[in-house]
């Protein structure tokens, strides 16, 4: 939904065949996100490190976030998720394939 | 390892002795239940989207968030034991992994069901099933004092009550998920098995001693575990702060 400021609002929610839900909401602008959200009920270890990538996805292009989702991932325990799936349910957020 | 045979809590107490518990970082096995029936929600979960806050209030059930990733669960009064389990990283339980340590501590839930007469086998991530249905479902998490995992056994099971209190995408889907949930999850009670709440126990107990290779013994929390949680469930786990924050 584009809003008046140029702010675009996203959601989707993916269940990970045999793994866990991962719902994100996003906001941005053009390829610019400028807010990202990330709910599910999968595992993370450590779980206050999922807060610091929302932090670091602020401001960020959709392109560079692919890299920082993947780069967060390789320091992180997941369990029922893995990089790619959320790099696609942000795909899914947007609306658009990068 | 302390065996701590606790007994009904209110939701945020519940969560506060655990964590009282791991940073104390005592080995320990804890079994609890829950006064007055409770949905807790995993770490990573938004309490509203997964929640109905107005029937929650409306039963006085009570909401609260987990330190522990993993999905939201129904604790009722009468339908689960809980057990919660601390070890320090030194301890080969620990594991260098959570999901090293998920499969030895979800074995101690195998070995505990076993002795009740129940042939289970651990599933992947956190689940124990019995033919393939979900009877028992964990969560852990690792911080710098130590590992706490806690989960439920499914005693017995009112899906109308579930699923009024959790999130559904609609109505039609709603009785859907009533109508199969056996399909998916099953219980003691469902199972045939008429067993008490302290056999439950007991044999949790039994299950995690053989498993872990440790004596169980019988004790008690400190009192400076007991001053910490009173203050944490009150500061965080009553909290809207805590709660709310996702």
């Amino acid at each position: 939904m584009l809003q008046k400021s140029g702010i675009s609002e996203g959601k989707a929610d993916y269940k990970v065949p045999g793994g866990k839900l991962i719902r994100m909401r996003v906001r941005y602008s053009g390829d610019v996100l400028r807010e990202v959200r990330i709910n599910g009920d999968f595992f993370l270890h450590p779980e206050e490190a999922l807060e610091k990538l929302e932090e670091s996805l602020k401001d960020r292009s959709l392109k560079e976030a692919v890299e920082i989702i993947r780069e967060f991932c390789q320091h992180v325990e997941m369990a029922g998720v893995s990089s790619e799936d959320f790099i696609k349910v942000l795909k899914l957020a947007v609306k658009k394939d990068f | 390892m302390r065996l701590i045979r606790d007994t009904y809590h209110p939701a945020p107490y519940n969560m506060a002795l655990d964590e009282a518990i791991l940073r104390s970082a005592v080995p320990t096995f804890r079994t609890y239940s829950w006064e007055p029936s409770a949905v807790s929600i995993g770490y990573f979960q938004s309490i509203e989207e997964e929640v109905d806050l107005v029937e929650a209030e409306r039963m006085g059930v009570d909401v609260v968030r987990r330190i522990t990733g993993g999905g939201a669960v129904f604790h009722d009064r009468d339908g689960e034991v809980t057990y919660s389990i601390v070890l320090p990283y030194g301890h080969p339980a620990a594991g260098k992994s959570a999901k090293e340590s998920y499969k030895v501590l979800c074995g101690g839930i195998v070995e505990a069901l076993g002795i009740l007469g129940v042939d289970a086998e651990f599933a992947g991530i956190n689940d124990v099933v019995v033919d393939g249905k979900k009877i028992s479902g964990s969560a852990q998490t690792r911080k710098k004092w130590g590992v706490l995992q806690h989960g439920t056994l499914l005693y017995d099971l009112k899906p109308e009550l579930m699923f009024s209190l959790l999130r559904v995408p609609s109505e039609k889907i709603r009785d859907k998920m009533i109508a199969n949930i056996y399909e998916r999850v099953t219980s003691l009670r469902h199972l045939g098995l008429d067993v008490s709440r302290k056999e439950v126990e007991d044999a949790f107990a039994k299950g995690f001693s053989r498993v872990l290779g440790e004596n169980m013994e019988p004790s008690e929390p400190t009192e400076e575990e007991i001053e910490m949680a009173e203050r944490i469930a009150e500061e965080k786990y009553a909290s809207k702060e805590w709660n709310f924050r996702r």
